[in-house]
């Protein structure tokens, strides 16, 4: 049975796992969860996803959820097709999990923050707080100065190879660089150079606009 | 060479990382690093943890940072078939373990994160006031998030199902700093949570690096 995954096309987590899935090869049938209808608040959804929030996966009837949790195991499951987005070398993997961790704690929160201010608010009927987008832009741009240390000394956020560390920005850094904001990476070499370099993969083009 | 530590014995960070030490019977040295007096964003400390941020270990040379990937590192490496358990290598449970994780980073951290940061990290450390508006927007992300939890544990003892795994353990110390910022009530509500955190603070391992790393 091919992989199902349910999500929204447009959808930042959903894109990720679509990414993943494609780097890796591996087939899977897109369903969408309507939101209009909000069935992602429904008892049906929330059954498999209790916290009402998309994407998760079916694979023959192992579900899972949390963008980054599936990545991860089609990543392990898949590892001898496509692209090596884990590695196997305990250490490499160490600055695997680092790179991942990066990502989650210095990264997504204000990337996320920005967003929310900016367009989430909005979609839901309050008002952005233009001082804490601002506070989340600041915040970032002394994170991605890091960023910009760290990849002038490995080629990605997770070592020297492509990793699912990276694949976890493509999203988000999408967003940011809609919403205006691309000089946040373009100004700052290393990142620039790593941008676009994983921005311009095949998986990514194929489903930056729709998974 | 014993696995070294960079850290302090107040960071909820450290004593994750230190817990999961204990857990696996692993020895450990703390280096302290005043945070209060700005050591961490010291050149020469910026040099191993770009973001300035604590802990750090130094494994025999091998220096890595970020309290969860020093946990999965830890746990990979320095397992026996007893310990196994925290962190499980077949897909599906390895899989369940990381969706739990990633609940915690996403669903638990922020909110949690912010709600101690208003009521002890502004106040303790930053001499700013508690702003009421931004803990209770933080309160009613989390209430949502917890009442999912309950759900989830109202059919398994644990995150992940029968088993304390490293899901687990990465709620520990940032649940402890809530109830030390008088917001226990939010698991006491709900007698699932309450169970289950009753139960993984008790952990001999929490035990002994809770006041001091």
């Amino acid at each position: 049975m091919v992989l199902k995954l349910h999500g929204a096309r447009m959808s930042t987590c959903t894109r990720t796992v679509a990414v993943v899935a494609r780097e890796l090869n591996v087939p899977y049938e897109f369903v969408d969860v309507d939101f209009a209808k909000a069935e992602h608040k429904s008892p049906a959804f929330t059954a498999v996803q209790p916290f009402g929030q998309v994407p998760y996966i079916d694979e023959d009837g192992f579900k899972l959820f949390e963008s980054r949790a599936i990545s991860r195991y089609l990543a392990k499951k898949y590892a001898g097709q496509g692209t090596k987005l884990i590695p196997t070398d305990p250490k490499d993997e160490a600055v695997f999990e680092q790179g991942v961790s990066i990502e989650s704690s210095n990264f997504y929160p204000h990337a996320f923050g920005f967003a929310f201010e900016k367009v989430f608010k909005a979609r839901r009927g309050l008002t952005t707080d233009e001082a804490r987008a601002e506070e989340h832009l600041k915040t970032l741009a002394a994170k991605l100065d890091a960023y910009d240390v760290i990849l002038g000394k490995q080629k990605y956020i997770g070592g020297n190879e492509l990793t699912l560390a990276d694949l976890f920005h493509l999203a988000y850094t999408q967003f940011l660089i809609t919403l205006g904001q691309g000089d946040l990476f373009e100004s700052r070499p290393n990142v620039a150079r790593w941008w676009k370099e994983i921005s311009n993969r095949p998986s990514w083009l194929a489903v930056k606009d729709g998974a | 060479m014993v696995l070294k530590v960079y850290g302090n014995p107040a960071s909820p960070c450290t004593r994750t990382v230190t817990m999961v030490c204990k857990e696996l019977n692993l020895p450990y040295e703390v280096v302290v690093i005043d945070f209060t007096k700005g050591e961490h964003k010291l050149p020469e400390y910026i040099k191993k943890q770009p973001f300035g941020q604590i802990p750090y270990i130094d494994d025999d040379g091998f220096v890595l940072y970020e309290s969860r990937a020093i946990a999965r590192y830890l746990a990979s490496k320095y397992a026996n078939a007893d310990t196994a358990i925290l962190y499980p290598s077949d897909f599906q449970g390895r899989a369940l373990v990381e969706q739990a994780a990633s609940i915690e980073a996403f669903n638990f951290y922020p909110s949690v994160y912010g709600a101690v940061s208003e009521r002890i990290f502004k106040p303790a450390f930053r001499g700013q006031p508690t702003d009421e508006t931004r803990l209770q927007e933080h309160l009613s992300a989390l209430n949502p998030k917890l009442d999912a939890y309950d759900k989830i544990l109202d059919t398994q003892k644990y995150l992940t199902g029968d088993n304390f795994t490293l899901a687990d353990l990465f709620h520990i110390a940032y649940s402890a700093l809530l109830e030390q910022a008088g917001l226990g009530s939010l698991f006491e509500s709900r007698p699932n949570v309450a169970r289950w955190w009753k139960d993984i603070a008790a952990r001999e391992s929490w035990l002994a690096v809770k006041d001091a790393a």
